[in-house]
């Protein structure tokens, strides 16, 4: 309280008080009634302790003067009762008695009486107990109001925070964490949630799947996770690759937390083709990798948080691992970890390893590790957000077709007859990824949104091999062997940074067709071109640098090379029925 | 038995009261003396009856107001019926409520003529 109002409470001693006199004694009931009106109060008498209950109910007295000893339903019985029909209110009870004896004067204060008055009454004391209660009664009125106010404040706040938390969940978890190969728990200890999961197919049929924990909980520790899902989601969907969505969600995150904020993050590219992962960890505990087989593997986090280090020193290299189908990707924050027992020993990294030794059924391992930990806490009160994702290998086809968001957007509007050409130069070659950008200028025709994943795909094919094969020079039966295709990839970089002329040119071109549209991408690279004979689709090579072409005729119109084979061209049609 | 009121009255308090009750003083007395008389004669009763708990209540009561009115010496006699009610043996209680019958006309001669 401050001191205004503290002042205020000992001011109003002076105010009016309505005070009620019960006492069957018609003298005694005279000189008090007297005594009291003489102190400016207005009285209300009554004869006994009925008399006075229904006093009570019927002018709701500020304070009571209560004989104990009256005919009918005596002074304790009539506290106790108006006591209850006070309810929260303090109806201060002072008990007229001229009792003596400590017994009955403590039955007074047991039957809900605050004070007691002994007869023959004293003026002087009568007043200071009359003041002394008005007070009390003020302070006990504050309180309350103070405690509806807090409740009140409390349930706007929480009212808030549950439709703001509506919209969070639309933006911060949508996506696909509820594909068939993802399990996730979200366990959060406030409305709001310090934890963040996020889970986007790639155009390219992969999946991104991401992890964050930031410091602190509630609404402080929610709020950075808004920016990162619209980076996230929208960087996805447009085909940027690993490291720019780091890279960006990292810049925006420096950009935007205060110093101390940050976001422990666990990144992770599923390819499904290629079955790999590539991920990138910082800040959060070890992810582990639990094998078919049984084998468990875990890698630890080599980088600071996101949000920590400025653009230059934050470093967006990446561990790729290898996964068959059916081997199992975990990670966590540290909540899970950090969860205490009875003794406050933290179920730690050992309480996680020997959740793995007990298991017999991988595919019972989630659950087994989520019951596993509250059995540990004997299922108490957590200390802090956790959150547990388990994202397993699978086959591309068993996650179903890549949609991306915008499906369900009219396809009627849009860019329909038009054409260009993009060339990228040395200079833009070594830096720039313009997979993105025209994937992202593409999908301005509605009617190619539905196909964004074959239309990334061909572009993406047709890029590297303009790039790798025209350009670069690089042959593509190296790929076939694993030392070759380390030597490939060695022979790209050093290929690439020398670099000084050659040119990649995409030509688009768009044209109603039919009952939708068609697409013309024709690639020309500054490379030799190659033998390509009358045929269509004869680009024939080994390995994983095979699986381009055959993959392209499966989705499109036509396939054809042209000129000296330095040049590609593709037709993709598609129409209003689907 | 004298007439002094000094012998029967805390005269203090009772001036006080007085000027606390003002134009009511007249009231309190009509009715303290109302009050009492009906109360001695219901312990006259009581007594006969040989009913200890209601005496203890009827002499509390006498007790209790005689002493809002300064009567110290009717409170005394009073409090000693209300202590035999109280103790459940009433056999000195004839004897202690003559006095207590003595002493309330005192009282209310001084009451109405001498005050």
């Amino acid at each position: 309280m401050d001191k205004k109002s503290e002042k205020e409470l000992v001011e109003a001693v002076d105010e009016t008080l309505r005070i009620l006199i019960a006492d069957d004694n018609d003298s005694d009931r005279l000189i008090l009634k007297t005594i009291v009106r003489k102190e400016g109060h207005t009285v209300y008498t009554a004869c006994d302790g009925q008399e006075a209950i229904d006093a009570f109910k019927e002018q709701s007295p500020d304070l009571i003067l209560l004989d104990a000893l009256m005919p009918n339903v005596d002074g304790f019985e009539a506290a106790r009762v108006i006591t209850a029909l006070a309810g929260d209110n303090l109806v201060p009870i002072i008990f007229l008695t001229s009792l003596k004896d400590a017994a009955s004067l403590a039955d007074c204060l047991a039957a809900g009486g605050h004070d007691f008055l002994s007869k023959p009454y004293n003026r002087i004391i009568l007043k200071a107990k009359i003041q002394a209660f008005a007070r009390m009664r003020r302070l006990h009125e504050t309180v309350q109001d103070q405690r509806d106010k807090i409740i009140k404040h409390h349930d706007h706040l929480i009212h808030e925070q549950e439709v703001a938390k509506v919209v969070f969940d639309n933006i911060a978890h949508s996506g696909c964490v509820d594909a068939p190969n993802i399990k996730h728990l979200l366990s959060p200890m406030a409305v709001f949630n310090g934890d963040l999961v996020l889970a986007a197919r790639k155009p390219n049929g992969g999946m991104f799947v991401f992890l964050g924990d930031f410091t602190g909980h509630g609404l402080p520790a929610a709020i950075g996770a808004m920016p990162v899902s619209e980076i996230f989601y929208g960087m996805a969907q447009k085909g940027f690759s690993l490291q720019d969505i780091l890279r960006e969600i990292n810049n925006k995150l420096k950009r935007i937390l205060p110093v101390g904020v940050f976001c422990c993050t666990c990144l992770v590219d599923f390819s499904f083709r290629n079955e790999t992962a590539e991920f990138w960890l910082g800040g959060l505990p070890d992810v582990f990798v639990y094998r078919k087989d049984g084998t468990l593997e875990n890698f630890g986090s080599q980088n600071l948080p996101l949000g920590v280090l400025g653009g230059d020193k934050f470093s967006t290299e990446t561990r790729v691992i290898p996964m068959t189908k059916g081997d199992r990707f975990y990670m966590w924050s540290d909540g899970i970890f950090e969860e205490v027992n009875e003794k406050d020993e933290m179920f730690a990294e050992e309480g996680v390893r020997q959740a793995f030794e007990d298991n017999k059924d991988p595919e019972k391992f989630f659950d087994e590790l989520i019951e596993a930990v509250a059995e540990y806490t004997n299922h108490a009160e957590q200390d802090d957000d956790h959150t547990i994702v388990e994202a397993s290998m699978v086959a591309e086809e068993d996650l179903g077709e890549y949609f991306s968001e915008r499906d369900s957007r009219s396809l009627i509007g849009g860019p329909p007859d038009w054409a260009m050409s993009y060339e990228l130069r040395p200079l833009t070659l070594k830096e720039f990824n313009p997979l993105p950008l025209l994937t992202h200028l593409l999908m301005e025709v509605p009617g190619l949104r539905p196909h964004s994943g074959k239309i990334y795909t061909i572009l993406a094919e047709l890029y590297s091999n303009a790039l790798e094969h025209g350009v670069l020079g690089l042959k593509s039966e190296l790929k076939a062997s694993p030392t070759g295709f380390a030597e490939y990839y060695g022979q790209r970089v050093s290929r690439l940074d020398e670099l000084d002329v050659g040119s990649v040119t995409f030509h688009l071109d768009h044209k109603p067709w039919e009952n939708g549209g068609r697409l013309t991408i024709r690639v020309q690279d500054t490379g030799p071109g190659f033998d390509h004979g009358d045929k269509d689709d004869n680009h024939k090579t080994a390995g994983y640098s095979g699986r381009g072409i055959p993959l392209i005729n499966t989705m499109c119109e036509s396939v054809r090379y042209l000129g000296n084979g330095n040049q590609v061209e593709v037709v993709f049609v598609w129409s209003f029925d689907g | 038995m004298s007439g002094n009121p000094e012998d029967h009255f805390d005269m203090e308090s009772l001036e006080d009261l007085k000027d606390i009750m003002e134009e009511d003083f007249q009231m309190l007395l009509d009715t303290f003396i109302a009050d009492s008389e009906a109360k001695v004669e219901e312990i006259g009763n009581v007594i006969s009856g040989g009913d200890a708990e209601a005496l203890r209540q009827v002499a509390h009561s006498i007790k209790g107001s005689s002493g809002n009115v300064c009567a110290t010496s009717l409170s005394e006699i009073a409090r000693q019926l209300e202590a035999m009610g109280k103790d459940g043996d009433i056999s000195g209680a004839p004897e202690v409520y003559e006095a207590l019958k003595v002493e309330f006309a005192v009282t209310k001669d001084i009451l109405l003529n001498k005050i």
